[in-house]
């Protein structure tokens, strides 16, 4: 799922026979205060995929330090940061973070008959400071919405997230009430979103799994997220 | 149906009862203004014919004109349902008497019924929000809370023109004649 | 819904911060920073009680303090908060916090006709969805009196008590979770996937069901569901006996549930207490005998009770109850009629008369009740749905004085709440 800005095109221009596009929604993208990383060249949004933050360190005061030496270490550094995101792909662990429905389907493929084990996420640890993917399973109210934000944010970096069910993807079969988040996009950032009312264990499994992919995909590039409705106001 | 329950009601709460008992199926229904509340529920609580010792729901229901407030009792004497329908509760300040002194687990209900009509019981200790966030200022199931996007008028009516098949054709609608009122119930 | 982005932002240089002094560096820890974030949620009072209730439980004495459990928490059956008063280890009172999964479901179904009701209503006990749609079609088959075929009334009564096995059995795997134990949810599990899948084979749908109707039920018997039924059955009374023997027993668990949390019967009675939580408290209120709808007059099955109020006795009223579902499973199976499975003659686009209906049914936490009142056209004038889940956890502020932090846990679990039906 690529970070890229949304709502950055332009509105189409009304035409005589076409009503003018509504405007849509700017995503709120929210600068990460509350840590700061040592080195912020690293975590610089834009950049290609496979560009690691230590190429762009070598090119800092710290990384020149010793000029020719670290030309031959591209390659090794490269390497481990390949490595370093197979290791945290391959053991995720998740937040437990059950509000709803679709907590049970969450449960459900964590237990035996569709182990979720077997891709290293067993472990749904209680504490967010030991979590790595936060899986919000489950209809979330407004006012879930604060601890829930608050759960993320206790998070520690390399952190992902996940939405379980049409609740958190946009809203679902609430979508027209009045205290329910509309997805929970609308408040935290979202690497994959997994469709169903509740979806299948085996639903849960492969967006898991894509979301090893992304972050195999992403090499350690993870700034800032956005935050907003993805698709447009008026639908 | 159970016509000895009909007749036990009207010759001990003849006086309070407003219009007649009225039997469908398995259930009863009597209608009461809430000052006499109390003074019902103690006697088909207590009344030795009338044990209705269980109470099943308390619910509250805004008919558009007037809200009322519903009680289903259950008693080993009778095979019915006993429902309790307080009626005539005014929109703007809508108050009854709680039923906390006999069922203490009405408490919680009537937060229910206070969080999403603005019903206040007088004698409940804990009469604040259960559902919505305290400082919420609205109450939900009312007939004139809207939602700002045309929400609650139709749950799978869109925007666009093609998702609106029934409709009305008003820019505007008029939120005070928009709001469903039951037929005299 | 507030935007985040206005309280994240860093203050500016005329912005007072909260905190007094200079403001300290992010990399102290001993920096706030749900200051810096904002009041996201409320936080425990002193603002000004509200209530007399509030009043008298935010005003700590001498030696006790607040203790928030949740909304997030491992144990809590859902997003529940408990605000605990604690003396020492020694609970002294508890406020139980709602709300984190209010859906707005009644007034969303005050906007849906008849058939989407029925599938609104599924989320509520989700553990247990079929139960709340039998509420829902049973008072509306009482506004619209309608009668319902046998054949059908025999396929909800299987189909619900096989649900009914499902949801003790994910209780006891629960229950053991909150105390500790991190096996016996593994083996309740199992045998919830294999219910669920037999479920799905009928109904197409492994959780939120949508399978009654308003007059019967949405398809009639397959040979999927009759092949995986005939086969969790040879072995569904041995398999809940073990499942039993894991907890039953572990002298852990019963020395931490016996004796803990005892509900005498009055208290049970006022509070409006139902279902297992009622009948260990000596009480023998089962609807399906006090006050019988669907075929229950024509099957035979016990209705377990137990006198002595504990947390031991509402853990063993739902392991009886399995062996009972079992029963009637297999009651049904025999006394399965030939026939329809939806009423003749039914308009496609529901529009009772202009009435009231209430209906109710035992489901496996206790009474489930439904209100419909109908104004003559196609969508419902109030639906209230009663969930048994609420008042059952009212008895919490009254169960938890004097016990210790630890039977927390144990006394709430006994209870069985789920939060989607409380929160509604």
């Amino acid at each position: 799922m690529a970070v890229g800005k949304r709502g950055a095109r332009p509105p189409k221009a009304a035409s005589p026979g076409r009503a003018a596009e509504p405007a849509r929604a700017a995503p709120i993208v929210v600068p990460n205060t509350f840590w700061r990383p040592a080195e912020p060249l690293a975590y610089r949004p834009g950049l290609e995929p496979d560009v690691t933050h230590l190429r762009e360190f070598g090119q800092t005061d710290l990384g020149r330090r010793d000029d020719g030496r670290w030309e031959a270490l591209q390659v090794i550094p490269t390497q481990a940061d390949y490595i370093l995101d197979l290791i945290r792909a391959n053991s995720l662990w998740p937040l437990l973070s059950g509000l709803a429905c679709c907590a049970f389907e969450m449960m459900s493929g964590a237990t035996s008959k569709t182990d979720m084990d077997r891709w290293g996420m067993f472990p749904f640890r209680a504490s967010p400071r030991q979590a790595d993917v936060l899986i919000v399973a489950g209809t979330l109210t407004t006012k879930m919405a604060g601890p829930l934000v608050r759960l993320w944010e206790q998070m520690p970096e390399p952190k992902w997230s996940v939405a379980l069910g049409d609740c958190t993807v946009s809203g679902g079969r609430y979508k027209r009430s009045y205290s329910t988040v509309q997805g929970i996009d609308r408040v935290m950032p979202v690497d994959v979103y997994i469709p169903g009312c509740p979806p299948r264990p085996e639903g849960l499994i492969y967006g898991m799994l894509q979301l090893g992919q992304l972050v195999k995909d992403r090499r350690g590039q993870w700034a800032e997220r956005e935050i907003g409705p993805t698709v447009p106001d008026e639908v | 149906m159970d016509r000895a329950l009909k007749s036990r009601l009207e010759a001990q709460l003849g006086s309070v009862i407003r219009g007649a008992v009225r039997q469908r199926g398995d259930q009863t229904e009597i209608r009461i203004a809430p000052a006499d509340l109390p003074e019902v529920l103690r006697t088909v609580h207590e009344s030795i014919d009338m044990r209705f010792e269980v109470l099943a729901d308390l619910a509250g229901v805004d008919t558009g004109d007037t809200m009322q407030v519903v009680l289903h009792l259950w008693g080993e004497r009778s095979s019915d349902w006993l429902r309790i329908i307080v009626e005539g509760l005014p929109r703007e300040k809508p108050r009854c008497p709680s039923v906390t002194f006999l069922w203490p687990g009405a408490e919680w209900l009537e937060r229910e019924a206070y969080d999403m009509f603005g019903i206040v019981f007088d004698g409940n200790r804990d009469l604040r929000r259960i559902f919505m966030p305290p400082d919420y200022q609205s109450f939900p199931l009312r007939k004139d809370f809207y939602l700002p996007d045309d929400a609650s008028r139709s749950p799978g009516m869109g925007v666009r023109p093609v998702e609106k098949p029934h409709a009305p054709a008003v820019a505007e609608p008029d939120p005070a004649a928009a709001i469903r009122r039951s037929p005299a119930s | 819904m507030p935007r985040r982005a206005d309280r994240t932002r860093q203050p500016g240089p005329a912005e007072a911060l909260p905190a007094a002094g200079p403001r300290p560096s992010l990399d102290d820890p001993r920096v706030m920073l749900d200051r810096q974030a904002g009041a996201l949620f409320e936080e425990i009072p002193p603002y000004p009680a509200r209530t007399e209730r509030e009043a008298e439980f935010y005003t700590p004495t001498e030696g006790e303090l607040f203790l928030n459990i949740g909304p997030h928490h491992p144990a809590t059956h859902g997003v529940m908060r408990l605000v605990v008063k604690l003396s020492g280890e020694r609970v002294v009172d508890v406020d139980p916090v709602l709300g984190y999964l209010h859906r707005g479901v009644e007034k969303i179904c005050e906007n849906s006709d008849y058939y989407h009701v029925i599938d609104q209503v599924d989320p509520l006990e989700y553990v247990s969805s079929l139960f709340q749609e039998w509420a829902a079609v049973l008072a509306f088959e009482k506004l619209m009196e309608v009668e319902v075929p046998q054949r059908a009334e025999y396929i909800r009564v299987l189909s619900a008590e096989l649900l009914r096995v499902q949801s003790h059995t994910l209780y006891m795997g629960f229950l053991a979770l909150d105390l500790g134990g991190l096996t016996p949810i593994l083996y309740s599990f199992i045998e919830r996937d294999e219910i669920v899948e037999m479920l799905a084979a009928l109904t197409g749908a492994r959780m939120l069901f949508n399978y009654f109707r308003v007059g019967g039920v949405n398809g009639d018997l397959n040979h999927e569901f009759m092949s995986r039924l005939g086969d969790w059955m040879s072995r569904a009374g041995k398999q809940a006996e073990a499942n039993a023997a894991l907890l039953n027993e572990n002298e852990i668990f019963v020395r931490r549930m016996r004796g803990v949390g005892v509900l005498d019967r009055a208290t049970a009675l006022g509070y409006g207490v139902t279902g297992g939580n009622l009948r260990a408290s000596g009480v023998p209120f089962d609807l399906r005998r006090v006050h019988p709808y669907s075929v229950y007059p024509q099957l035979d099955f016990n209705v377990p009770t137990r006198q002595e109020g504990d947390s031991l006795a509402r853990y063993l009223i739902r392991v009886d109850e399995i062996r009972e579902s079992i029963r009637i499973i297999d009651q049904c199976l025999h006394q399965m009629p030939d026939g329809p499975i939806m009423a003749p003659r039914l308009p496609r686009l529901l529009r009772p008369k202009p009435g009231r209906a209430w209906g109710a049914v035992e489901g496996p936490r206790g009474m489930l009740g439904v209100y419909a009142v109908s104004d003559g056209t196609d969508q419902p004038f109030r639906f209230r749905i009663h969930d048994p889940s609420f008042l059952n956890l009212e008895v919490v502020p009254h169960l938890l004085p004097g016990n210790l932090l630890a039977d927390t846990m144990a006394i709430v679990a006994s209870l069985d709440p789920v939060m989607g039906g409380i929160d509604k």
